[in-house]
């Protein structure tokens, strides 16, 4: 009896191991923000085609931090994991993150050219190595009052942030309260994003935070013009969603979750408000490509069912599903060039801005060092009074030992 | 045998845990601040160097440092005398009677220390806010335009002080009413048949025979504002431009937003030396009042 029974189990075991399925090691994701569901939806197609199992978990954006801190010092991590890009560089130092440049010849569908410029390879490389592939992608355009800018007279969204601050500075005539534009003092990367509108960076040739271009100097004279004028709101609760809704400022630079949030909050103003691309400084349109990438944990031991699913993620029509499922943008260059992605009047400005924006530079925590200081300078001036001299030699001190190397 | 190791039977599971939970992370925080922690320690530990006292002097240069000890100073100085006042007149006026009324005003004062931060956080940042706040309403009913409560660099420290003053009171107005309620009744009848005014009662049988209460309240209340944390942290983030800003917020942004755990350790034990300090200083003037 016991000789009858354990032939057909053996001749099972090796069934199994031969053909390797079975036994592939399951892989853990973690997904930021709460979409693991739709993501298990995603992915469903690809575990039965290659019989690995994808676990997901969702991490809530405002507890990365902590969760990324216990993991690596538990060692304990995921296989794969979503990184916002102003957290990656944070991740890399860590040691979070399999080193990628050796690995990604194997996969054909990793290839670096297959992904936006602003996001590809060496773009989002941290000190020369590639630690991550890019996944969703994420811009600022310029949101308009179309109704409010044809009352006062103009009959097409500003194509310059000189054309932008003339017509804030009008618009914020209409009356008490009334603005033109609105800076949120917490957006560390508009400044950033102006400077690059002038032809420079805020980082120099050597990969050292360098805040002595012209370009950022045209940049800060935007900035606090702005306030200076009287054109923006200066409390620091201004809701911008209340304040683009009522009209109170009718110009301003968001992202896409914006237009969620007003065509959810505000659907009678459909037709009245619109997007365009940013306006040009004296060299360009330039914006800031945000989003997240997929990173493969260091010591994980599912490496190539990790890689395998990165490649998965980033078939044009895996991205395009996931648009379809979630609302997140593609990075992959024939996904955001697809008919599909041109439907919607919104999403054609979002691809048009894609194709003409930048990463933040990756120095360690932009958020606590680089951005919060650029921040603090820029608001100490507008907001107390500040000498603009003292405050920028203040704030190039205090970032003088940050570099992306 | 037993008689001798009963006290430390007693003393002993105590003694445990504060040791476990209390010494023991003070002297890892002193280890720590003399190293350069951080994420990439934490990942491999053959990354962590022994810095010497750098921390400290970094620490002691920094701007951002000085103006959290400058705004705690702040809040200490406007925070400990105001709850420390308030708690005791209230607790003066609700003991005037036990009545069914001041019973529930007992109640009524005592609900903001048990309601969570979040909430609190909640209800007050849409009081305070600029374009829909009610008080902001209000004063628009008097024709005083709008305040940015929490926006402008000096008003937002007002501001969070006096969520922190009115979140505080609740307690310390129950542990002074209990105190209040211990003094015994002959000595006002003494005083009112020696015809003592309602105002002299108060200021010399009530207020000394409070002394060791008060003495409690305003120790637990100093360390408390020392350790400032909760309303910046919910209403502010620290900000305006760092001015609401206590050092216990920028230990943390140092240590979990920057996980730059050797800078952070440093300040925790600056600020734990300057807590002791000021409370042994307390303790040596409670002792001269007393002889």
């Amino acid at each position: 009896m016991w000789r009858t029974n354990i032939v057909p189990a053996l001749a099972g075991l090796a069934t199994m191991l031969l053909s390797g399925t079975a036994l592939s090691a399951p892989v853990t994701v973690w997904i930021m923000g709460d979409s693991s569901a739709k993501f298990d939806e995603l992915v469903a197609p690809f575990e039965t085609e290659s019989g690995i199992d994808v676990e997901t978990v969702a991490i809530p954006w405002d507890s990365i931090d902590e969760k990324l801190t216990t993991s690596v010092a538990s060692g304990q991590g995921p296989d794969v994991v979503q990184i916002g890009l102003s957290k990656l560089r944070t991740f890399a130092d860590a040691g979070a993150l399999l080193p990628l440049d050796d690995l990604i010849g194997t996969y054909p569908g990793l290839a670096t050219e297959n992904f936006a410029d602003g996001v590809a390879g060496a773009a989002t490389a941290v000190a020369g190595q590639i630690v991550s592939v890019p996944w969703v992608s994420d811009t600022r355009v310029l949101f308009y009052r179309k109704d409010i800018l044809e009352a006062a007279g103009f009959s097409a969204p500003p194509a310059t942030w000189d054309e932008l601050r003339s017509m804030a500075k009008k618009l914020s005539e209409r009356g008490e309260g009334q603005y033109g534009y609105y800076i949120p003092q917490w957006d560390s990367p508009l400044p950033v994003v102006m400077t690059w509108s002038n032809g420079g960076d805020i980082v120099n040739a050597d990969g050292n935070v360098d805040f002595s271009p012209p370009a950022f100097a045209a940049a800060v004279d935007l900035y606090t013009g702005l306030h200076a004028d009287g054109s923006v709101p200066q409390n620091g609760d201004f809701d911008q969603t209340q304040g683009f809704i009522s009209g109170i400022a009718p110009m301003l630079v968001s992202g896409p979750y914006l237009a969620n949030a007003i065509a959810g909050a505000a659907p009678e103003l459909d037709g009245k408000w619109s997007i365009a691309t940013l306006p040009k400084g004296s060299a360009s349109g330039t914006s800031l490509f945000a989003g997240s990438n997929m990173g493969v944990w260091f010591n994980t031991d599912a490496q190539d069912e990790s890689l395998k699913l990165l490649e998965f993620l980033s078939k044009p029509d895996t991205q395009i599903a996931w648009f379809k499922l979630n609302g997140e943008l593609p990075t992959v260059k024939s996904a955001l060039a697809d008919p599909v992605m041109a439907e919607d009047p919104l999403v054609k400005v979002y691809a048009a801005q894609l194709a003409d924006a930048k990463v933040l530079p990756m120095v360690p925590n932009w958020d606590g060092g680089v951005g919060g200081e650029l921040l603090k300078a820029l608001n100490s001036i507008v907001l107390t009074g500040a000498d603009r001299a003292e405050a920028l030699a203040n704030l190039s001190a205090a970032t003088a030992d940050a570099s992306i190397n | 045998m037993n008689r001798r190791l009963a006290p430390y039977v007693f003393v002993g599971p105590a003694m445990l845990l504060l040791a476990t939970f209390g010494v023991f992370p003070i002297l890892v925080a002193a280890l720590v601040s003399f190293t350069n922690m951080n994420l990439g320690g934490l990942a491999r530990w053959s990354n962590i160097k022994f810095i010497g006292f750098q921390n400290y002097v970094k620490l002691f240069r920094d701007p951002d440092f000085w103006q959290a000890l400058w705004n705690t100073v702040f809040f200490v100085g406007l925070g400990v005398p105001c709850v420390v006042l308030l708690s005791l007149a209230v607790a003066l006026l609700l003991n005037r009677s036990q009545g069914p009324f001041f019973r529930a005003l007992r109640a009524f004062y005592f609900v903001p220390a048990i309601t969570g931060i979040v909430a609190i956080s909640l209800v007050w940042s849409y009081l305070y806010n600029t374009q829909f706040g009610l008080l902001n309403y209000l004063l628009s009913l008097v024709g005083i335009a709008p305040l940015q409560w929490l926006s402008e660099p000096t008003l937002a420290k007002f501001s969070v002080g006096l969520v922190a003053v009115w979140r505080g009171t609740g307690l310390n107005i129950i542990i002074l009413l209990a105190a209040l309620q211990g003094i015994p009744r002959d000595y006002y009848e003494a005083a009112s048949l020696d015809g003592a005014s309602a105002w002299q009662r108060t200021r010399f049988v009530t207020v000394p025979l409070l002394s060791y209460a008060l003495f409690f309240v305003s120790v637990t209340t100093l360390i408390g504002w020392l350790q400032f944390f909760d309303e910046p942290f919910v209403l502010t983030d620290g900000g305006p431009l760092g001015r609401t800003t206590s050092i216990s917020l920028f230990i943390y942004k140092e240590g979990f937003r920057q996980s730059q755990f050797g800078y952070a350790s440093a300040g925790s034990l600056v600020l734990f030396v300057i807590i002791a300090a000021v409370t042994l200083l307390q303790l040596r003037l409670r002792r001269r009042d007393l002889e």
